[in-house]
């Protein structure tokens, strides 16, 4: 017991010392969570949040373009901008993303809406508008074009009516489409519909990549033991393999935790101060503390193969960023898993980072509890215990040498 | 102290053994100087007796306990000084002291005692509290040195404990290791340092492939009977005729007046002295035998360079 504490206390101080370390654990996933959840919080906010800014040019006259303005300027989330300048100019702030679209009424609009070839209403995009917020303004104007289009074929229909028949239709309220549809997000925090902001994604994401560079402070520490001669005192000493792992794997559970717990208290605290949503933490402590564990246990066990596989500090470092950032990019720290295609998800099921996303955010987003989280905390421990096996095979080299 | 008989060990992937049927004894209080170039299996020797590597059942016996059967119980009483600085350089000198006195299951209440101890004897007080990276080259073999002190071990292995240091801290850690040889510490004590050897040992056992080439003191290994160098020094100085006469002599060295035979029989040594009589020549001194320890070791080992 004295032994093990020593071999804690010792890691805990050598790490202590190590700036480089720290800010690799503790300052870069922070600044991360930070930067990246501030940057993106619009792609994950609610609808309130977007906005999408226009060029309306109506070179048109008459009742039809008129209400197809109205409406147009009464959707939530779009801004169209005066334009007081001829329409190649518009177009130019365009081409420049100054401005997303640009809308063109054009002439003879309205009188051919109920023709047989009727004139269409041209939409421009800025080439750095996203093929989501394309889709959505598109959507938006088809909607706005459908509204008018049936509003006009009715009162033309009603007219080619007799007078008692054309009386007896009932008026029709275009808008309620809105009002037939409920739509709303499960997730909920505060009893209320609500959003998951950037936040809920980052945080979990950002400490799940931090989590797993504890190889290189780990690795540096274990291959200068190596090299040094250390690792074969500690050894005539009578440390067996088991002590030494053991030795390496608490402390840097610790280590992993305190990880855990500093980055949820940015998302809790420090992204406020920023104009950040605060994190929201679900309703199961215990399935949050075990994610925390298996991850730290997979991370670190993983720290320690890596320690034995490599023979230098400079491919410890090289290693494990080349691998956390697959890792990463296949596990959703990156792009999102929704956004990937199937290949590339089917894939992202064997990097435990994204086990160990998928857990955070079952508890985060989803409100899950210890049976929602098990299987990927299970993958995990699987994990964990693997490479711990690998790196209890191997636990040191040759270093005879006279 | 150590008794070995007949070990041999060759590692995993290895072609050749690297420890031959080596047959070795260092007896207890002794300060013994293991000699070998690079290759030659000191280290593999030292960890096959430090327990890092494993050793054939009933071959290695450290005071009389069978190395394979009761491994821990020799551990209690032997330490390793490794060559290599082989501590933590982030952690200050009381640091590292306290911390491997916690891997050696040091009683709480006794390792202030035994820091002290190693403190002193390593000459380290004042400079307790300060990091081992900003330590200088002696201070840092000092402490790897006071390391090995922690468990006041009867058996004592020094892997090259002055390389790369000045002589002020050389002559510190001599004087040290014989201190500790004095209170009883039986010393194994590896150096490519023949002087080092040779002021410091009382007996040298010389390993090369893996084999003990020879094992003795220092004055049976300087002046066995074997052939061997002869110097004989002259009264005086040679003239032309006779420096022509002696270099006929196979082998023989003229340097002012002194003459040198590299290898030099019985039979041989009786010829030249006739031969100097028959030309009236006086011998001043005669040395027989290898005039140091390096001289031994380059004729045990030959000149070939080694990795």
């Amino acid at each position: 017991m004295r032994t093990l504490y020593s071999l804690v206390k010792k890691e805990w101080i050598m790490l202590l010392r190590d700036w480089h370390a720290l800010l690799l654990l503790f300052v870069m996933p922070a600044v991360f969570i930070l930067v990246m959840s501030l940057a993106l919080q619009n792609s994950f906010a609610s609808q309130q949040a977007v906005h999408i800014s226009y060029y309306l040019v109506n070179e048109d006259s008459g009742p039809v373009s008129a209400a197809l303005t109205q409406r147009l300027l009464a959707v939530p989330g779009f801004s169209a901008l005066p334009a007081h300048v001829p329409t190649t100019a518009l177009a130019t702030r365009v081409r420049r993303d100054q401005v997303q679209f640009l809308v063109i009424i054009p002439r003879g609009f309205g009188k051919a809406l109920l023709h047989a070839h009727p004139l269409p209403l041209r939409m421009l995009a800025g080439p750095g508008v996203e093929p989501a917020v394309y889709k959505l303004f598109e959507a938006a104007l088809h909607n706005a074009l459908g509204q008018v289009y049936a509003e006009h074929a009715l009162a033309r229909l009603k007219n080619m009516m007799p007078a008692p028949v054309s009386t007896a239709v009932p008026g029709f309220d275009f808008d309620a489409a809105d009002k037939l549809l409920h739509a709303g997000s499960l997730y909920q925090t505060h009893g209320q519909m609500e959003f998951p902001s950037s936040v809920q994604q980052n945080v979990p994401a950002w400490l799940v990549f931090a989590m797993f560079f504890i190889a290189i402070p780990l690795s540096t520490t274990w291959m200068q033991e190596r090299q040094q001669g250390t690792y074969a005192r500690l050894r005539s000493m009578g440390l067996n393999t088991r002590a030494l792992l053991l030795g390496k794997l608490l402390p840097y559970l610790g280590i992993n935790l305190l990880q855990v717990i500093v980055m949820l208290l940015v998302g809790l605290i420090v992204l406020p101060w920023f104009g950040g949503d605060r994190l929201t933490l679900g309703h199961s402590p215990p399935a949050l503390v075990v994610m925390a564990l298996t991850l730290s246990f997979a991370s670190v066990a993983y720290a320690l193969l890596v320690a034995n596989l490599v023979s230098t500090g400079e491919q410890a470092t090289i290693f494990t960023g080349v691998a956390n950032l697959l890792m990463a990019a296949l596990g959703g720290i990156m792009v999102p898993r929704f956004l990937m295609p199937p290949l590339m998800q089917a894939l992202s099921a064997y990097s435990p980072m994204a086990w160990g996303l998928d857990g955070f955010l079952d508890v985060f987003l989803r409100h899950g509890g210890l049976q929602t989280v098990a299987p990927d905390a299970l993958r995990l421990l699987a994990f964990g215990l693997a490479c711990l096996a690998l790196a209890g095979l191997r636990p040191g080299r040759r270093e005879g040498k006279g | 102290m150590i008794q070995i008989d007949g070990l041999s060990f060759r590692y995993p992937r290895g072609n050749n053994d690297a420890i031959s049927n080596l047959s070795l004894r260092v007896r207890h209080g002794s300060l013994f100087g293991l000699l070998g170039p690079n290759g030659s299996g000191k280290t593999t020797l030292i960890s096959i007796l430090i327990g890092l590597l494993p050793s054939p059942p009933g071959r290695v016996q450290i005071e009389g306990i069978s190395l394979q059967a009761r491994r821990p119980e020799t551990r209690s009483f032997s330490a390793l000084v490794p060559q290599d600085y082989a501590f933590y350089p982030r952690l200050s000198i009381a640091e590292n002291l306290a911390f491997f006195a916690g891997v050696l299951a040091i009683p709480a209440a006794e390792t202030g005692v035994r820091i002290q101890e190693a403190l002193s004897v390593s000459g380290l007080e004042p400079h307790h509290g300060t990091r081992a990276e900003r330590l200088s080259g002696g201070l840092k073999r000092r402490l790897n040195l006071a390391i090995g002190l922690l468990n006041r071990p009867r058996l004592l292995f020094l892997d090259e404990p002055t390389v790369g240091i000045d002589p002020q801290s050389r002559h510190f850690i001599l004087k040290a290791i014989r201190r500790i040889n004095s209170q009883g510490t039986t010393v194994v004590y590896t150096s490519h340092n023949m002087e080092e050897v040779e002021s410091l040992c009382d007996e040298i056992g010389v390993l090369d492939n893996g084999r003990l080439l020879v094992q003795g003191t220092l004055e049976q290994l300087l002046g066995g009977s074997e052939s061997k160098q002869l110097v004989v020094g002259l009264a005086s100085t040679l003239t032309a005729e006779q420096c022509k006469a002696l270099a006929a002599w196979p082998g023989l060295e003229v340097a002012g007046s002194e003459l040198r035979v590299a290898q030099c029989s019985a039979a041989d040594f009786q010829h030249l002295m006739a031969l100097l009589a028959t030309h009236g020549l006086k011998p001043s001194r005669v040395k027989y035998g290898y005039g140091n320890l390096e001289q031994l070791f380059l004729h045990l080992t030959g000149h070939r360079l080694r990795d």
